[in-house]
């Protein structure tokens, strides 16, 4: 009888453990993240699509603008999926690169700003809870996470420059420098 | 040959039942699996006559989309075809989530589709749902489908006292609104992925399988050659699109590491490193759909697929090791 008693605690203690975990999370992250998503969606709607569309117009002909300050400004404004339709102001060539950096850029400013890719969230929050089980400011990674990203997002969108002529060459085509847009 | 299809949910999916046939330009059925080829596009193309097209490897203008195949566990695949008006068809039991969730609706999408729940109609049988919206109603000064203060807003001479009470009440509503769209976001999107990490974590630990995985945990993610190892395996260009979708790997590894930072296994120094270790994979399999937001051609996407698989692959080693170079100094 105690042995199935004891099986029983077993049991249910696998779930008792994750259950603490979650009503922790919910205590701490939730009410956090939340006011976060709140402010910055309202920020968003106030500030308007139409000036980050302007934006990514002036910024196609320079790298930094392009790989850096563009994706950057428009992960804040529209958050994953959509800061990738800012890739439509770019000349075809420049499009894969645009996209390598505004991926990216989709999780490293995620730390700070959570509305930008909420979905996936997990990426940064898993590694930081531990932080935050030690009683250590998650913020000090939050803002470590983000300019290392700065940096290394903006030599990732570069370098796709340098593997889109690679293989442009391997599969003998040519993509077209000058912006085209139909609209 | 030419017949329509009509495809139904599985159980514990969403949506449907759609009726699909090709209709003028729209004859392709577009799959953007990740690689395989799901047995319903060849049964949908048997049935209907239309041509099958790998979405991974190139694309097809918009217009000529008789329907989308995809296999998205609910991040932004799922929302991004019924977005854009194509009908939408998951391998997978997503219903409505992600952030592109609102236009996840039954007359556009549906999911958990096996060979079984497609099956060809009668032409008798279809009659056209689409019926005109009915005509307008005689102008006045308040309509029924109308509040008063829509009305107001219409009118074009306000008296300054209409102007800051219109004002006050759209800045009150956008707050109300972002509000709302917040709460959807965590109740449909990160409490879900919560409750499935607790659980994960609570396993772990509760059945004593975690000394274990700490023991093979804490020396590969606990200093940075292993970290880098872990990213050269993530961003491998072979393997990165497998490992991509929905970010579901990254997040579970990243759980499981801040479990063993938690626990002091691993120094929290060193997270941020992992943070950059565990993503080199990171929209490996999102390419050909994200080029598609941004209006690429179909030979930029050709191109640009391997392009920036290669490009993750050269940058994701030299990421874990700046962002290590980056970590000094913190939590000291």
């Amino acid at each position: 009888m105690d042995n199935i008693v004891s099986l029983a605690e077993g049991f249910i203690n696998l779930f008792q453990e994750g259950a603490d975990v979650f009503i922790e999370w919910m205590g701490t992250i939730v009410p956090l993240v939340l006011m976060l998503l709140i402010a910055m969606n309202t920020i968003i709607q106030l500030i308007g699509e139409n000036r980050i569309n302007t934006i990514a117009q002036k910024s196609s002909s320079n790298p930094l603008l392009r790989y850096m300050v563009l994706p950057f400004l428009g992960a804040f404004m529209l958050a994953n999926p959509m800061v990738h339709s800012l890739g439509r102001f770019m000349p075809e060539k420049y499009k894969p690169s645009y996209f390598a950096s505004a991926a990216q850029f989709a999780h490293t400013s995620n730390g700070i700003f959570p509305h930008i890719n909420p979905a996936e969230l997990f990426i940064y929050l898993g590694i930081a809870s531990g932080i935050q089980q030690l009683g250590l400011p998650m913020t000090d990674l939050a803002v470590r996470y983000l300019l290392v990203g700065l940096v290394m997002n903006f030599i990732g969108g570069w370098i796709t420059d340098l593997t889109t002529s690679y293989v442009e060459r391997q599969q003998g085509v040519k993509l077209s420098k000058k912006v085209k847009l139909d609209n | 040959m030419a017949g329509k299809v009509k495809i139904v949910k599985g159980s514990g999916g969403f949506g449907g039942p759609l009726t699909l046939g090709i209709e003028g330009k729209k004859d392709k059925v577009m799959y953007v699996t990740g690689g395989h080829r799901p047995e319903i596009v060849d049964r949908i193309c048997e049935l209907t006559g239309a041509t099958a097209v790998d979405g991974f490897e190139t694309s097809v203008p918009e217009d000529e989309i008789m329907a989308a195949v995809i296999d998205c566990g609910g991040t932004l695949r799922c929302g991004i075809y019924p977005k854009k008006g194509i009908p939408t068809i998951n391998i997978m039991s997503t219903g409505q989530s992600g952030p592109l969730r609102q236009y996840i609706t039954e007359d556009i999408y549906v999911s958990n589709v096996g060979v079984n729940q497609v099956s060809p109609v009668d032409e008798s049988d279809i009659s056209t749902n689409r019926t005109d919206e009915a005509d307008r109603e005689a102008e006045t000064v308040y309509t029924k489908d109308k509040k008063i203060m829509e009305t107001r807003s219409e009118q074009e001479n306000k008296s300054l006292l209409t102007k800051i009470g219109l004002g006050a009440g759209k800045v009150i509503n956008t707050f109300y609104q972002a509000s709302r769209d917040a709460v959807q976001t965590m109740l449909h999107t990160v409490i879900p992925f919560m409750g499935f990490v607790a659980l994960l974590i609570g396993m772990i630990q509760g059945s004593g399988v975690g000394d274990a995985f700490a023991n093979i945990m804490s020396p590969l993610a606990g200093n940075v050659w292993g970290l880098m190892i872990i990213g050269f395996i993530c961003s491998l260009p072979f393997l990165s699109p497998l490992l991509g979708p929905g970010g579901v790997i990254g997040q579970v590894l990243g759980s499981l590491i801040g479990v063993e930072i938690g626990q002091g296994n691993i120094p929290p120094n060193l997270a941020l490193p992992a943070l950059f270790a565990i993503n080199t994979q990171n929209a490996a399999d999102f390419i050909p759909v994200g080029l598609g937001l941004a209006e690429a051609e179909t030979e930029t996407i050709e191109v640009g697929v391997p392009s920036v698989l290669y490009s993750r692959f050269l940058n994701g080693v030299p990421r874990v090791f700046v962002a290590w170079l980056a970590s000094f100094g913190l939590y000291e």
